[in-house]
């Protein structure tokens, strides 16, 4: 629903329907997103939270028979953008709108290639941009030093908790302007969950960062605004 | 009662089973029987190596070892790449619609029965040959090798089309919110983590190649000489067999097919064993 | 700059790739069918006799087809009898009941007689048929028994991969469900997983049906002739389509047995695709190497 004026929007959400294999999953939802906030989506489990979130990367557009229909607009580069408008490529999306999931999910390959793969993937060439750039998101993540020693390491053969920071920091080395979160500690123990809240909370100024959690503390903890979901809509 | 029935029944599920993997070894033992005069006489190895000439008593079976290698080889020279290109459209770069009908195509293909390669090939592509080089009579190596090659890669495609299915989904979806262009995702993600599946695919299509009678036979030429360019014609282990069941049974020449089928067997368990081999290293690896 | 030019030619290469096999196998079936398309029709067939006296079995048909057509599909039926039982029971003995060590040796073995070339297996019917000959009867030859028998162990693998796969693919309680009521093992087999993976299974059978009725080296080594008429007795020798149109592809005497050679391609074309086609309709996502094998 929509805010006090005073406050910067970054995505806006309007009449969005989602269906899968003819299911209603999503009915005219339609919200907006504070920049710089953190804000967590909450709702019991298959309401339909995750969905949500891959409306906003497109990355629901993997899935076979999945429908959407509505309008998300996201602020990037001063500008607000139709995702899916056609002079936004899927990929340059995803760019500046990054997701993290539940479950790692770090490439097999070593911890420096993990992170520097979203530059590949971008061109970038030069051997020093990249290592500076590996150092600073690993720091951004508090993972630098842990794993200063061992980049060359495969990244599988870190704890879960390093794995998901690992997948944070690669999420953020193009230096997104929104990041997605899915439940990003609900397979993560206590202290490994502790450490990533740190983060998030330190990254906002940065970032607008919304994350879908069911864990109710959680949510008091870090977030600066609620949004739940119930049954195909959006509730507060 | 119950019981016994049970038992009956397990063991005739048993010895079905049994029966079967029996069947594998009596095709060995019964040609390595009725091949035994031939090869007591001239010497198994000494068969492979030596060439074919009946008037000087020497029934070596060297020129249809080369002939097959030659055949073979040359048809996975064009599979190969054909099939990596398929596999990529299918598996990465072709829009979904692509993606689906043309892999419902290749499926169907590999249904297409080999002797209508064969026929359309000496019908089509001999004469086409015949005119291209000028040289021969357009049934030869090369022929043999492309209409080879075309049956081969469908199943080659496929083949390394599921190696690209079984990449865990958690790659995939990495690749994919970090903005990955498909075929940066096929590049980076999915052909480093195919390559022994797809490795696999090429040892099972040559296998598949090695086996291959009808295209050699209708098309390769069938001349037992040692073949010494691509537009020669050459005879392979398989040919070989088919063209020489019809001689005089007790004969040497006769007796020759037997060597042949035998190096086929072997070639067919050695690639068996070395696709099992690869497949555990991997195992193990993970 | 080079990461975009390999990732360009990359795209390049693969669709150039995808229209290099559309383009030939178009060739290819275009070829066929424009050939031959004309020789399509009920002569081509019957002959000079009436489609429906030779039907019944009252006319002998000497120019057509349908000698052949009728030697396939009881070659086809006949491989199909042997191989379905004993397939079937080895699949659900290999799913079921074999411990993991008898397990891999049995793997090994059919991973083996799935591989050997069709040819070898056609030898060894010849050389079956030999021994019988030397050591049984003095009537046994190369014949419409023996092909049958080494058809079915051509296809074999096929069947028992497909009959295993489809029983492994079972979720875990469903495969408890009986057996936690109270049924045997064999009851909870041939009540509960059988009627599950019949889809699976009836595909594996299809499929090794389109084996059977395309294979030509194993026929033409155990009893495949030119000419034989209908398929009289299990040990006489026969006639079948493949077999046809390898015999005419070389022995062609003048144009019009030409034509017959592009008719039978047509129909054993038509045949094989909706045989195979219908095989992966019903499959539902099995194993791959269950499939692909030769």
């Amino acid at each position: 629903m929509s805010h006090s004026n005073t406050e910067n929007i970054k995505i806006r959400v309007a009449d969005l329907t989602f269906s899968y294999r003819g299911r209603r999953i999503l009915n005219d939802v339609s919200v907006d997103f504070a920049a710089n906030r953190i804000t967590a989506l909450t709702g019991p489990s298959g309401v339909g939270k995750s969905t949500f979130l891959t409306t906003l990367n497109r990355l629901w557009e993997n899935i076979p028979d999945a429908r959407m229909k509505g309008r998300v607009e996201i602020k990037l580069q001063g500008k607000f953008r139709d995702v899916y408008a056609r002079d936004l490529s899927v990929t340059e999306l995803r760019k500046q709108v990054a997701m993290v999931f539940q479950t790692p999910n770090p490439l097999p390959m070593s911890i420096r290639k993990n992170i520097a793969f979203p530059l590949k993937l971008a061109g970038e060439k030069n051997r020093e941009v990249i290592s500076s750039k590996v150092e600073n998101t690993l720091k951004m993540a508090n993972l630098w030093e842990e794993v200063k020693d061992r980049l060359n390491d495969d990244a599988r053969n870190l704890s879960g908790g390093q794995q998901q920071r690992l997948c944070i920091a690669r999420a953020l080395v193009l230096e997104p302007e929104v990041l997605l979160l899915d439940e990003p500690t609900s397979s993560l123990d206590q202290a490994s969950t502790t450490v990533i809240e740190e983060l998030l909370t330190g990254l906002k100024d940065r970032l607008t960062i919304l994350v879908v959690s069911h864990y109710l503390e959680q949510v008091i903890r870090i977030s600066d605004r609620v949004v739940e979901f119930a049954d195909e809509t959006i509730v507060s | 009662m119950k019981r016994f029935g049970e038992m009956l029944a397990e063991r005739t599920f048993l010895l079905s089973a049994l029966a079967s993997s029996s069947i594998t070894l009596a095709i060995l033992a019964f040609m390595v029987f009725m091949g035994l005069p031939l090869m007591k006489e001239g010497g198994f190895f000494q068969l492979l190596l030596k060439p074919w000439a009946p008037f000087q008593g020497s029934f070596g079976i060297y020129p249809m070892i080369v002939g097959t290698g030659a055949i073979s080889f040359l048809s996975l020279v064009f599979a190969f790449p054909l099939s990596l290109g398929c596999s990529f459209l299918i598996g990465a770069i072709g829009p979904r619609p692509v993606r689906r009908g043309f892999r419902r195509l290749i499926e169907l293909m590999t249904g297409i029965p080999t002797v209508i390669y064969g026929f359309v090939g000496i019908f089509l592509l001999v004469p086409i040959i015949r005119e291209l080089f000028q040289q021969g009579s357009g049934l030869c190596i090369l022929t043999a090798a492309l209409v080879l090659g075309l049956m081969i890669t469908p199943t080659m495609t496929l083949f390394f089309c599921d190696s690209f299915d079984r990449i865990p989904r958690s790659f995939l979806d990495a690749a994919d919110a970090l903005g990955a262009s498909p075929v940066q995702k096929l590049l980076y993600v999915i052909l480093p983590s195919a390559k022994k599946g797809m490795l696999n695919g090429v040892i099972l299509a040559l296998g598949r190649a090695v086996g291959d009678t009808l295209i050699a036979l209708m098309i390769a030429g069938n001349a037992i000489r040692v073949p010494e360019s691509v537009l020669d014609p050459a005879r392979t282990l398989t040919a070989h067999i088919a063209l020489v069941i019809a001689a005089d049974y007790d004969s040497p020449e006769f007796r020759s097919i037997f060597t042949c089928g035998i190096v086929l067997y072997l070639f067919t368990m050695a690639v068996t064993f070395l696709v099992r081999y690869l497949g555990q290293a991997e195992g193990r690896r993970e | 700059m080079k990461f975009r030019t390999l990732e360009g030619l990359t795209v390049l290469f693969s669709w150039a790739a995808g229209l290099l096999l559309l383009s030939a196998v178009s060739l290819l079936l275009g070829y066929l069918l424009i050939k031959g398309y004309q020789s399509v029709n009920l002569s081509l067939i019957f002959g000079d006799a009436s489609p429906l006296r030779a039907v019944l079995l009252k006319e002998r048909v000497f120019d057509g087809l349908f000698p052949a057509i009728a030697g396939t599909l009881v070659l086809v039926i006949l491989s199909i009898v042997w191989a379905i039982p004993v397939g079937v029971a080895a699949g659900i003995y290999l799913a079921e009941y074999a411990g993991s060590r008898v397990k891999k040796v049995l793997d090994v073995f059919f991973d083996v007689l799935s591989g050997i070339p069709s040819i070898v297996v056609g030898l060894f019917g010849f050389s079956f048929a030999v021994f019988l000959h030397k050591h049984y009867s003095d009537r046994i030859g190369p014949c419409l028994l023996i092909s049958s028998i080494a058809l079915s162990i051509l296809v074999l693998p096929y069947i028992i991969r497909t009959t295993q796969a489809s029983l492994e693919g079972i979720p875990l309680d469903l495969r408890l469900t009986a057996l936690a009521l109270g049924a045997t093992r064999f009851q909870n087999i041939f009540l509960v997983l059988i009627p599950r993976s019949l889809s699976g299974i009836m595909s594996g059978i299809i499929l090794a049906i389109g084996r059977c009725a395309e294979d030509t080296a194993v026929i033409m080594l155990t009893g495949a002739v030119a000419s034989a008429g209908l398929p009289h007795s299990l040990f006489s020798q026969y006639e079948a389509l493949p077999f046809f149109i390898y015999y005419i592809s070389s022995q062609y005497a003048n144009p019009d047995e030409l034509m017959q050679g592009y008719g039978a391609s047509i129909i054993l074309l038509l045949l094989c695709a909706g045989l195979f086609s219908l095989a992966y309709g019903i499959r539902k996502g099995l194993n791959y190497w269950a499939f692909y094998r030769p």
